[in-house]
């Protein structure tokens, strides 16, 4: 569908619904592609779970809903539903024969929006939009209406809206300025939350003062006390976390987990939103932009993460950066979980209030980009949040997250946590690269002045016991690490936690250079992230960064990219990471474009406090 | 030419009709009749020739199984599917034995049931020939396949 029937097709909605359906039985696929057709839904279909994630990571904007059944052999539909949650933030519909309840609980529990039995009967899947309405009201929190669609129609127009203008105009920030402008509280429909560092954080605050276990959304919003925040935000919100925490437990790698967690949380739900996290960059980059598909976006394992990052569990890493950043722009949403999350992940959180401590970064990166982002992310990740829907990489972030820990584990402050999700997932060459976006963020985060005390970050280390992580030592900016990729140190997380965002959705972001400065600032979105972060990688922190930051303003990178080069990043092991950068720069060079979401990280003024 | 192609729809409905009460096929079957149209003339014929490759497929890989009493796993997942997918084009027997047989399998009688869902299978697939035949008959006559409401 081009673009313009895109648009059309949005303004029928739900005629025109863009669907993915996964079935390994041939004969039910083609009677559920039958269905669908009649039903005058835009069908994809795949036999394959892991074609379907290739799919969605490669275009988070490309679908819509996703329908999948729940005995696949190559991969557990379940499991499937889980990634696509959170690296892409779509609604899941399970498909089965099984009508026991229990596969039904599962499947709910999992993050399905439907559970349909087999055979299912197309008056069933003549209401499954709904639940594309209803999860853009609710995962958008004063999103506002790029006025393309009907309001009646509700988020999902607007998502595609959105979707379909970021097609036409990749980089084009403008539209994002536009839809951000009112996120506000303009459209009542959807009011996109943005998760930002420091929502999560309160929200982590409030979970961990009523108990992990006891946490009621209508309690955690009461403690929250956020105006304009709803239960159904937090529960959603909570959900995520929730799935993350048990993503992360499951991970052996424990110090990911430790480190990460937050970072690895945001990330993982900014990946969800389009593992802008980064740099997503709602930027449909290009075919490369979904990390996960895409190889380039490989060495941002993290895509995962970031998308998680972006979803409400999203660890506040992204927000880190600096949700605004463009970077998140996509994940919007999730940048502010990103932040949180990273509090809150920890894995103990049984230690409640210590999961927070944990994660002074966070907070400070709140801060930092809070003055920045806030806007543009809430814009971006609004619209990152539609767009992300394919986190490409997110779908690996997860299970790169656990492999990277490393990297993640390292920022107890912050969005390490993402990084090491990210290092580990992308190749070797990458995780550089990703340490660096990350570091940037961390850098954002790090360097804002509230930066709490290296302390801090101590005892975040100790709280995410699980993770054995090396980092974990007191020194909350490990900058310094940037060597290990893996354990990049938060600083050094922060450069590779960049790169994440980098590398999975643009790794052309890093070839950006040049356009970076041509373009920093305006559509740079994509890239413009990237090439801040490239730029910084080369050094030209100072007044690339800058440049960009100002450019875009509604690029949460372009704050984010200030940090990074401001931030530790530059300083902190300048030559280490550096080398990381270059290295990863260079993969994603060659891998394209999605770089350009990257440089958003967002605000990885962590970089800068590395210094 | 008339009376010929009003003998035959005379003839495919009964046909089909009789299928249906025997249980061969469910609503789900005319369900999926309903989404043939012009621009996707062979829909039912495509889905159900997938479906009998599926189940040949299936019973085959089942059978290979059952008597060395390894792959219990595959069994089951194996006649799962035969049973959604039957259910999903409305094959009320074949569905019907695949429940049997999963209950079957529940009492470690896997090769018995087996049998049956091969038999049914098969049965329904000549059945199901000889409707797409006459369907055929009906087409190559110039006249239109009736619209069978089966109650």
């Amino acid at each position: 569908m081009t673009v313009e029937q895109n648009f059309e097709a949005l303004d029928q909605f739900p005629i025109g619904m863009r669907v993915l359906a996964v079935d390994d039985d041939q004969t039910c696929l083609r009677i559920l592609e039958s269905l669908l057709r009649h039903c005058q839904y835009n069908v994809t279909t795949t036999n394959q779970a892991q074609k379907a994630l290739e799919l969605l990571r490669e275009n988070k904007n490309k679908f819509d809903l996703v329908i999948s059944d729940v005995d696949m052999p190559d991969m557990d539909g379940f499991k499937l539903l889980e990634l696509v949650g959170l690296e892409m933030d779509l609604p899941v519909i399970m498909l089965s024969a099984h009508s026991d309840p229990k596969y039904v609980m599962k499947g709910v529990t999992h993050g399905a929006c439907d559970y349909l039995l087999k055979p299912v009967r197309i008056e069933e899947l003549k209401n499954i939009w709904q639940h594309v309405v209803r999860k853009n009201r609710g995962s958008n929190n004063g999103e506002k209406r790029d006025g393309s669609g009907n309001e009646g129609v509700g988020n999902s127009d607007q998502n595609s809206g959105r979707a379909n203008r970021k097609r036409k105009d990749q980089y084009n920030e403008d539209e994002d300025e536009e839809r951000d402008d009112n996120d506000d509280s303009s459209a009542a429909k959807k009011q996109r939350v943005v998760w930002t560092v420091e929502l999560h954080k309160k929200f982590v605050a409030a979970v961990n003062q009523l108990g992990y276990e006891k946490a009621m959304p209508k309690k955690i919003l009461d403690l929250m006390n956020v105006e304009k925040l709803t239960r159904e935000n937090v529960a959603s919100h909570l959900q995520k976390f929730r799935l993350y925490l048990k993503r992360i437990s499951g991970v052996t790698n424990q110090q990911a987990i430790m480190a990460n967690s937050d970072l690895h949380f945001l990330q993982m739900s900014s990946s969800l939103n389009g593992l802008d996290s980064f740099h997503h960059r709602p930027i449909p980059v290009g075919p490369g932009q979904f990390h996960g598909g895409a190889p380039p976006m490989r060495p941002f394992p993290s895509n995962g993460i970031l998308g998680r990052l972006n979803t409400p569990s999203g660890i506040g890493v992204r927000n880190l950066s600096s949700p605004p950043a463009g970077m998140f722009l996509q994940n919007q949403t999730d940048l502010g979980k990103f932040h949180h999350v990273s509090s809150s992940l920890p894995l103990n959180h049984s230690d409640g209030g210590n999961i927070l401590q944990g994660l002074p970064m966070p907070l400070e990166f709140d801060q930092l980009q809070a003055n920045n982002n806030n806007n543009n992310n809430n814009n971006n990740n609004i619209r990152n949040m539609n767009n992300n829907k394919s986190i490409a990489g997110s779908s690996m972030a997860f299970p790169s997250f656990s492999t990277h820990q490393n990297s993640l584990i390292r920022a107890p402050n912050n969005n390490l946590v993402v990084l090491d999700g990210h290092p580990q997932a992308s190749p070797p060459g990458f995780p550089g690269h990703q340490n660096n976006k990350r570091l940037e963020h961390w850098s954002n985060a790090v360097s804002s002045s509230t930066l709490p005390p290296p302390q801090t970050s101590n005892s975040i280390h100790h709280q995410f016991d699980v993770s054995p992580l090396p980092h974990s030592r007191p020194d909350p900016l490990e900058w310094n690490n940037v060597s290990s990729s893996y354990s990049i140190p938060f600083c050094d997380s922060a450069s590779t936690m960049s790169p994440q965002a980098l590398d999975t959705p643009n790794p052309g972001a890093f070839s950006r250079n040049t356009d970076f400065n041509s373009n920093a600032n305006a559509n740079a979105q994509p890239g413009g992230f990237y090439d801040s972060l490239q730029m910084r990688q080369s050094g030209n922190y100072g007044p690339t960064t800058d440049a960009m930051l100002s450019t875009n303003p509604k690029e949460g990178f372009v704050v984010g990219q200030q940090k990074l080069q401001s931030g530790g990043f530059m300083s902190a092991d300048a030559g280490s990471l550096d080398d990381i950068v270059n290295s990863t720069m260079k993969q994603e060079q060659s891998q394209g474009e999605l770089s350009g979401g990257d440089l958003g990280y967002g605000g990885f003024s962590s970089l800068r406090t590395c210094i | 030419m008339n009376t010929i192609v009003a003998q035959l729809q005379r003839q495919f409905q009964d046909y089909i009709v009789s299928l249906y009460q025997q249980g061969y096929l469910d609503n789900q079957f005319s369900e999926l009749r309903k989404l043939q149209d012009e621009g996707t003339p062979d829909f039912v014929a495509e889905v159900v020739s997938l479906f009998f490759d599926d189940c040949a497929k299936l019973i085959s890989n089942m059978s290979r199984s059952l008597p060395d009493n390894v792959d219990f796993k595959q069994v089951d997942s194996g006649v799962h599917q035969l049973k959604g997918s039957s259910s999903s084009i409305g094959a009320r027997r074949v569905k019907n034995v695949c429940i049997a047989f999963k209950e079957c399998c529940d009492v470690q009688n896997r090769e018995g049931c087996l049998q049956q869902v091969d038999y049914e299978y098969k049965m329904l697939k000549t059945k199901l020939q000889d409707l797409f035949n006459l369907e055929q008959q009906i087409l190559q006559a110039g006249g239109k396949i009736p619209q069978v409401d089966i109650n």
